[in-house]
């Protein structure tokens, strides 16, 4: 336990050094030095016990009403801290490069690296906190944190825009959480997470229901699930490269870590509670995937793409929440496994592909897909770690991506002895999941064909090169993570053991460590299979591109169908590629077109501008400004000066405050 | 005995791509009255393109030309894991199906990206459609997957296509599952009504139009990788079809299995030269058709299992 409340110290540390008045590039360098010390200091004890050794427990003592804090570091939070906090150093060491500019300016860059030495603090806070207040107090300076962090370029109104509305989005979140707290401690009169689990494992009912659904709610908001993602591609737009990065693929996994703890703590849950899950899961994954192909803005696009994957992780904990219920371990395995590797694969390649998007817009200053084009040749080392990425993220082997969902899909053709109608049914997720992984290779083929491939549409865009070492580095450690992870996917696998084991001690038939083991056995093979294959590329690629005896190609212009004068705006575009796909989908995604038809014998000025917008996003504000007006309408009505108003107002409220407490049948102290 | 079937096994899975395409387009001659190419006409081809001096855009990275190497990679090592004679695949492990039809995913997105690479304007609308609609035929093979899923309870691609044999209610399923993979087939091998390879409009074509640019050895591989696709599916649905099982009747299970994968060409053939291709804005509904099969015969199953 020292160690952890060592790391805290050296970051708060190092984040009050980061804010003395001295030069950016030293406020900068404390900020990576705490960072790392921190992590180094934490992985210390996070290793041993995601490795297999016993749970580190600490106690502090606090004055009334809070009393004892209690801090317990067990499998599951040390395999979120292992990943998380290096990764945040990463984010740290990329900022260095894409602040490049700020360097030199009185911008004090120190506040930037204080708030991502606090996000690391927060990750130490809730993921060792097992007295609610330390957990709530952790994961509103994350919020609070993450905020700041976004709104960095502040000046411009769209940036404060979207910090506003994630503001908003990430409280109304914790309203939700906090609700579930309330009516947890009036049961238990306790602070503890695990005598909140004691009174859940026991009171299967319908105020447990409440308290699932109230924290399926407030977790799906913070990462992000379908319907509440709404602030998540305003926010992945506005923030620095790197926030975007950290804030899809580590902050907000704290949401999934959350609904994992707490099913944890359930004890069984209820078979309603699976399927609400994978049904929940699904349409994330379904919505959010849809949404990547009609996208202009890389960032949004990687942000959509972020409610997709927590959908897929939350399938594989729907399947795991299902095994719990049936009593089966090979489905509890598969399911929370997959799921959680899913979680740390996704952390590898988002911000691999953030950063990828962050190296276009330090160069290129734009991330629209319309106006880029040809970058392969000026930046080769981003667009491989982007392709290697979006191969990643659409599933598919050799890369880390494919290892998770294999587990996911084992889990959903899984060859234990469940009801027909149940296999059929996952067989209709699988389906699910299949339409969502083509979509993906979809957006991300869009993607990746339009920036980085083929010629520059825009001119007059500055010439592209390749970004500093210091964003390039970041990114070759996460793509190395891909690759490595995706060959040897036994290695993660052996990661997610630990927590996995957790959630199958809850069993009641005790831990099956065999269905672990033939889940190893496969990914061993999956594993070889994408050995064989990045092996056989390479070396047919040697063979028939490098070889000296192989002849060298002849260069000709590209095949233009008898048109002698092609210009790079001809190529085909983003807005062409998705439209006819979107066009199958338009009650789901919303397609605006701006267009101006050319008229007369010499057309001067057309356009045709397609634009995807947020329908959820839509729709909210137009509630939202519909109440604003009923507001108005009935505050003009009314003579705030009546004192009957006032009276029958006062009554109203007494009457409400009494049932509130007839109905809560004594359980107040 | 296995080393024996799955000697057998490559040597089909080798030497049918040549020998289908030739027997599709030896029906479709026969349809039109014309005696038609040979038989390993496309054999011929292949060797006088790996003799020749590829030709590449100028824009063109070297993803390029790789591309066309990983697509015939994949290819044949989705290849090794679908069960073409029945009841045996060379690689076959727990859920392999899933690798199989990934591996095939990768070999679709390095297509796509080849053909984006030019910067033409017609080769990435290709890769459009081939996106677009592989996300409606996807779906239907994972379908087809959980049904046999469901009705065996077995995990590897082989066990699940050969005991599928052995269900009650395989009569049932079994008209159903093999329209969906002739669908599959069509859209995967794009062959008509999905796609017409013969075709000389840019505007009209999704595979043909993604490999414009490719030549000698390159444009060899990818017409190989596409025909071995046309034979991997042609081999699952004799598979579904076969009632002979290769690991007890060897002999007579590889025959039949020849002499099905065969007359799926033949029908390929007879579709292809009795219909015209569909308007693209049809494809979709027409691949939809694949998951609706599938759908029925899940439900089959399920209601086969209720009792009623």
């Amino acid at each position: 336990m020292n160690q952890l409340i060592l790391a805290v110290l050296i970051l708060m540390l190092g984040a009050g050094l980061c804010l003395l008045p001295i030069r950016n590039a030293t406020r900068a360098g404390i900020g990576l030095v705490s960072q790392a010390l921190a992590t180094t200091v934490a992985w210390s004890v996070v290793i041993p016990v995601l490795l297999g050794s016993p749970d580190i427990t600490g106690e502090m003592s606090w004055a009334y009403p809070i009393g004892d804090l209690h801090f317990r570091l067990d499998a599951l939070g040390a395999f979120f801290l292992s990943w998380s906090l290096p990764m945040t150093f990463l984010g740290g060491v990329y900022a260095v490069g894409y602040m490049d500019k700020y360097f030199s300016t009185p911008r004090h860059l120190g506040v930037h690296f204080a708030l991502l030495n606090m996000i690391s603090v927060s990750f130490l806070l809730v993921y060792t906190g097992e007295h609610t207040v330390t957990f709530l107090f952790g994961w509103e300076i994350a919020a609070l944190a993450a905020w700041l962090l976004v709104i960095w370029d502040y000046p411009n109104e769209k940036v404060r825009f979207a910090g506003f509305n994630y503001l908003v989005s990430t409280h109304i979140g914790l309203i939700f959480l906090v609700a579930a707290v309330m009516i947890l401690y009036t049961r238990t009169h306790s602070w503890f997470l695990d005598d909140f689990g004691d009174w859940m494992s026991h009171n299967p009912g319908t105020l447990r229901n409440t308290v699932f659904l109230l924290l399926v709610t407030s977790f799906g908001l913070k990462s992000a699930f379908f319907p509440f993602h709404s602030w998540l591609p305003r926010a992945h737009a506005a923030a620095p490269a790197h926030v975007s990065a950290l804030m899809s693929g580590v902050i907000h996994k704290a949401g999934l870590y959350a609904l994992v703890r707490f099913i944890l703590l359930l004890g069984k849950p209820d078979e309603w509670m699976g399927w609400f899950l994978i049904v929940f899961s699904v349409i994330s994954a379904l919505v959010g995937g849809l949404y990547t192909v009609g996208q202009r803005d890389l960032k949004r696009l990687l942000g959509y793409s972020s409610t997709e994957n927590v959908g897929i992780a939350g399938i594989g904990f729907g399947i795991g929440c299902l095994g719990l219920t049936w009593d089966s371990p090979g489905l509890v395995a598969l399911g929370f496994g997959g799921g959680l590797l899913h979680v740390l694969n996704h952390a590898f390649f988002k911000c691999q592909l953030f950063y990828a998007a962050g190296c276009v817009y330090q160069v290129k200053h734009v991330v629209d897909l319309e106006r880029l084009g040809g970058l392969f040749k000026l930046m080769p080392i981003t667009a491989l770690c982007f392709i290697v990425g979006g191969i990643a993220i659409s599933a598919l082997p050799p890369f880390n991506g494919f290892a998770s969902e294999f587990m996911i899909y084992s889990g959903l053709f899984t060859g234990e002895s469940i009801g027909v109608w149940a296999k059929l049914t996952l067989g209709l997720v699988a389906a699910a999941l299949a339409f969502v992984g083509a979509v993906s290779a979809l957006s991300i083929t869009r993607a990746f064909g339009v920036i980085f491939l083929g010629n520059s549409r825009d001119s007059s865009l500055p010439e592209g090169r390749e970004a500093s070492r210091w964003m390039l580095v970041p990114m070759g450690i996460h793509a190395v993570g891909t690759i490595v992870l995706g060959v040897v996917p036994v290695l993660g696998l052996a990661m997610v053991a630990g927590p996995t084991a957790l959630l199958m001690r809850a069993m009641s038939n005790g831990v099956a460590t065999v269905n672990m083991q033939s889940t190893m056995e496969i990914l061993t093979r999956v594993g070889l299979i994408s050995g064989a294959l990045v092996l056989s590329v390479g070396l047919v690629i040697w063979w028939r591109l490098k070889s000296p005896k192989t002849p060298q190609p002849m260069l000709n212009a590209t095949w233009g169908c008898g048109y002698g004068a092609p210009t790079p705006r001809m190529q085909y575009t983003g807005a062409s590629f998705s439209t006819d796909f979107a066009a199958h989908f338009k009650s789901i995604m919303v397609l605006i077109k701006r267009k101006k038809a050319p008229t007369g014998y010499f057309p001067d000025d057309s356009y045709v501008i397609t634009d995807c917008v947020d329908s959820v996003e839509r729709r909210l504000y137009s509630v939202i400004s519909h109440g604003d007006e009923t507001a108005t309408d009935l505050s003009r009505k009314m003579q705030e000066d009546d004192p009957r108003l006032a009276f029958s107002a006062g009554l109203a409220a007494l009457v409400v405050i009494a049932a509130l407490v007839l109905l809560a049948e004594g359980v107040l102290p | 005995m296995n080393i024996s079937l799955a000697l057998i096994h490559w040597a089909f899975v080798l030497s049918m791509p040549i020998l289908l395409v030739g027997l599709v387009n030896r029906t479709k001659s026969w349809w039109v009255g014309r005696k038609g190419p040979r038989l390993i006409q496309s054999a011929y081809d292949l060797w006088r393109l790996l003799g020749k001096r590829p030709v590449v855009s100028a824009t063109a990275s070297p993803l390029f030309r790789a591309g066309a190497y990983v697509v015939l990679i994949c290819s044949l090592l989705a290849a090794s894991m679908i069960p073409v004679l029945g009841q045996f695949a060379p690689l076959q492990f727990s859920h392999d199906f899933v690798v199989v039809a990934y591996t095939l995913g990768l070999a679709r997105i390095v297509l796509m990206i080849s053909a984006m690479d030019v910067g033409s304007s017609f080769e990435g609308m290709g890769a459009a459609r081939e996106a677009s609609f592989a996300t409606f035929a996807e779906p239907a093979l994972f379908l087809l997957i959980g049904t046999a899923c469901a009705a065996t309870g077995m995990t590897s691609f082989a066990d699940l296509i050969g005991h599928l044999h052995n269900t009650p209610h395989y009569a049932i399923i079994v008209a159903p599952l093999t329209i969906a993979m002739l669908i599959l087939l069509q859209a995967e091998a794009a062959r008509i009504p999905v796609d017409d390879p013969m075709t000389h409009l840019e505007l009209t074509m999704i595979h043909e139009v993604m490999i414009l640019d490719h030549s000698g050895p390159e444009l060899a591989a990818m017409q190989y990788a596409a025909a071995l696709k046309m034979t991997l599916y042609s081999g699952l649905i004799a598979a579904l079809i076969n009632p002979f099982n290769p690991l007890t009747d060897p002999l007579v299970g590889v025959l039949v299995s020849l002499a099905l994968m065969l007359t799926v060409a033949v029908v390929v053939g007879c579709i292809e030269s009795l219909n015209a291709r569909l308007p693209m804005r049809w494809v979709p509904a027409y691949l939809l058709i694949a998951s609706v099969a599938a759908l029925g015969s899940m439900l089959a199953i399920g209601l086969g299992a209720s009792g009623v």
